[in-house]
């Protein structure tokens, strides 16, 4: 397998490469290369064998506006990929820069790729902090959200990656969380969400034909089980 | 209608620290609280002393704060300090009530105040400082601090511009705080164990702010804590104002120069977030006009208080509690390396579970993959016991830090945890236990006291 982390030394905010040790754990033969943001995603260099996955994790607000300087130069190149089928995942506040715009709550509004038809909108004096309980198709996911924004799909066409059971979607009002375009997945959940859910990494694997256990399969089941039906109990709260 | 308002909510306030008193709840925030829920804007109105040092930071605060006014002390100067309260805006106000009598007169000179960097914004419009102190930031909760680039920019949108800042040269996420403030800097020159690449897991200045290169750096210590400079363009470190050099733990002494001033200092304490913490003390007592020669003095006399980390011997076994702040990877990475530098032979109990947490949701355990539990892997390490609400979490996360399986054990129940231990010969017990830990990490620490001798008597 091959997986290329765009950017992890900024990339990196509350333990998304968690994510990337778990896969060189659970996957033999793994291949990682870790593109720093002075560099071309390789992804995209047609020189390059091709990548099973690309990654890229939550960032700071000054993080993100490095990336998209960075990234709009390819833009053209990024959605032919995509179009192409390329594996890619991005969570949290990084799904955002392949919005259409980032609207602060000062006024202000910062244009992003513009690859995908939704929009985000920030107040920095508010922090959203929830846990999260959602499908992936018959598959149970749990996790973290964390942010100070939320994003609103402007085209009733894109389709979520997760379907939310429990905890806010893409924005609170809506039950569909995160964008799935073809191979493109995007989840505002964060951190460690391989980790906290080995039976959705297997599942993205399986997409890539790959197939893997994951490592130390029994605890990481133990700790998932307990997890997913800690969350769904409904005493236990939902929002911090 | 203003003094009015704040007339009432003193009175109040004054009141509410008799009613405290005679019910013998002495240390909370309370009389704050009634202020400013009587009179919103009390700080505003409050007296307060003519010179006031705030300090601010991530990490260390407490402690900094704490010396300070106990190295003040030492002058002859006591000082208006929240050391018994809380860091926010309720805190701070308790604090300054305690300072003023009735009619709102003044008792104090001076004020060493600890500050929440998040309550800035509701301090700071009122109280200016006239020296603020920021130790250092770092990652802290998620869901309160989010980044300590967050952080920085509440710091540098409510710092008055008068004020003048001692900061930390060798923490770079600080260093470059409100530029246009007056600062001095402080930092420790390379000392014995100092790195060029950072190991830890939490790293958040790798990149030049400037050019985006790789930062590379002459030493570093942990995390980003050391001493970096860009090889693309002129970007560094600044420099030193005032300079520990010559550390050493094992004669546990270092020398400080500022200027054309230098000293000779005992170490308080060997861990280098601790020497950091002295030599902050030591910056802001020079630039409150005394000697090197004159603080060595006062500081011979004072200790930093011990309440984080105590030991007890029973036979050939120490038993250490170690407090290691909840959802804080940066705190707990410096107590596992910590453990991992300690001698002997060692088995470890983690229950720094959020306890708060389990009351009203589920904790964030995303900390956990910023943490470096890697330390906890080999060093003496045999035995690891996981406990409270996240244990499962916790065994996963030593797992993928390559710890083996033998070597962990779990129990849901903290106070199980001591009936799981194995007690190695001259065996070495480390509790870490979070803030809303503390009452049961005594139970548990009861608990391995009454093992070891149970188990002396078999």
């Amino acid at each position: 397998m091959r997986v290329e982390v765009l950017f992890p030394e900024i990339a990196n905010l509350y333990g998304e490469l968690g994510n990337i040790k778990y896969l060189e754990k659970s996957v033999p033969d793994i291949y990682v290369k870790e593109t720093s943001v002075n560099e071309k995603p390789a992804f995209l260099d047609s020189n390059e064998e091709s990548f099973d996955l690309v990654y890229m994790g939550t960032m700071s607000e000054s993080s993100q506006l490095l990336v998209m300087e960075k990234l709009a130069p390819y833009r053209e190149e990024i959605i032919s990929s995509i179009e192409n089928g390329q594996r890619i995942l991005v969570t949290g506040n990084a799904l955002e820069i392949f919005g259409k715009s980032i609207s602060d709550d000062t006024g202000e509004k910062q244009q992003c790729l513009g690859i995908f038809d939704f929009h985000t909108e920030r107040k920095m004096m508010k922090r959203f902090n929830s846990l999260y309980l959602g499908k992936y198709g018959d598959i149970d996911v749990a996790g973290y959200k964390s942010q100070f924004t939320h994003s609103f799909y402007d085209d009733g066409s894109l389709k979520p990656l997760f379907m939310t059971e429990r905890g806010p979607g893409f924005n609170p009002d809506v039950k569909e969380e995160g964008i799935r375009y073809k191979n493109f997945m995007a989840t505002y959940v964060i951190g460690p969400l391989f980790i906290i859910n080995p039976p959705l990494m297997t599942a993205i694997l399986k997409e890539a034909g790959i197939e893997a256990e994951p490592a130390f399969k029994d605890a990481a089941m133990d700790a998932y089980r307990s997890r997913i039906a800690e969350y769904g109990n409904p005493k236990t709260g939902f929002y911090y | 209608m203003g003094k009015l308002r704040f007339a009432i909510a003193l009175a109040a306030a004054k009141l509410s620290v008799i009613a405290l008193k005679i019910t013998k709840r002495n240390g909370t925030n309370f009389p704050g609280v009634v202020a400013i829920r009587i009179c919103p804007d009390f700080l505003k109105y409050i007296n307060r002393p003519e010179k006031i040092i705030a300090v601010t930071g991530t990490n260390g605060k407490t402690t900094v704060s704490n010396l300070l006014r106990d190295v003040l002390a030492q002058a002859g100067k006591t000082v208006l300090n929240n050391g018994l309260g809380s860091n926010i805006a309720s805190g701070i106000a308790t604090c300054l009530i305690s300072g003023v009598n009735i009619f709102n007169v003044e008792k104090y000179k001076a004020a060493v105040l600890e500050v929440d960097e998040r309550s800035a914004l509701r301090i700071f419009p009122y109280v200016k400082p006239d020296w603020m102190i920021v130790t250092n930031l770092s990652r802290d909760s998620i869901m309160r601090n989010a980044h300590p680039e967050y952080i920085r920019k509440i710091l540098e949108d409510n710092i008055p511009p008068e004020t003048k800042l001692i900061l930390n040269a060798d923490d770079l996420l600080s260093a470059g705080i409100a530029p246009k403030n007056e600062r001095v800097y402080f930092g420790i020159e390379k000392m014995e164990g100092d790195a060029q690449e950072s190991v830890n897991l939490i790293n958040d200045m790798q990149i030049c702010p400037r050019c985006h290169t790789k930062l590379k750096y002459e030493y570093v210590r942990y995390s980003s804590i050391g001493k970096a400079y860009c090889p693309r363009c002129d970007f560094r470190s600044p420099e030193y104002d005032y300079a520990a050099y010559n550390v050493d733990v094992r004669s546990m002494s270092m020398d400080i120069r500022t200027g054309d001033e230098s000293e000779h200092f005992s170490l308080m304490n060997e861990g280098t977030f601790n020497i950091y913490n002295q030599v902050t003390v030591i910056t802001a007592m020079h630039e409150l006009g005394y000697s090197l020669s004159e603080i060595k003095g006062f500081m011979s006399k004072v200790d930093i208080v011990k309440t984080r980390y105590n030991v007890t011997e029973r036979g050939d076994r120490t038993v250490t509690m170690l407090l290691s702040k909840d959802k804080n990877a940066y705190a707990g990475s410096r107590v596992f390396e910590y453990i991992a530098s300690q001698p002997g032979d060692k088995e470890v109990i983690l229950m720094m579970n959020c306890l708060g947490d389990v009351k009203h949701w589920s904790e964030n355990t995303c900390w956990l993959y910023d943490c470096d539990f890697e330390f906890l892997n080999g060093h003496g390490i045999k035995h690891i016991i996981v406990t409270g609400p996240r244990e499962k979490d916790y065994k996963l996360r030593l797992l993928m830090a390559g710890v083996p399986e033998d070597i962990i054990s779990a129990c849901e129940k903290e106070t199980d945890a001591p009936g799981l231990l194995r007690l190695f010969e001259n065996d070495n017990i480390y509790i870490l236990y979070g803030t809303d830990s503390i009452a049961l990490a005594g139970k548990v620490k009861a608990g391995v006291i009454a093992a070891i001798g149970e188990e002396g008597t078999k």
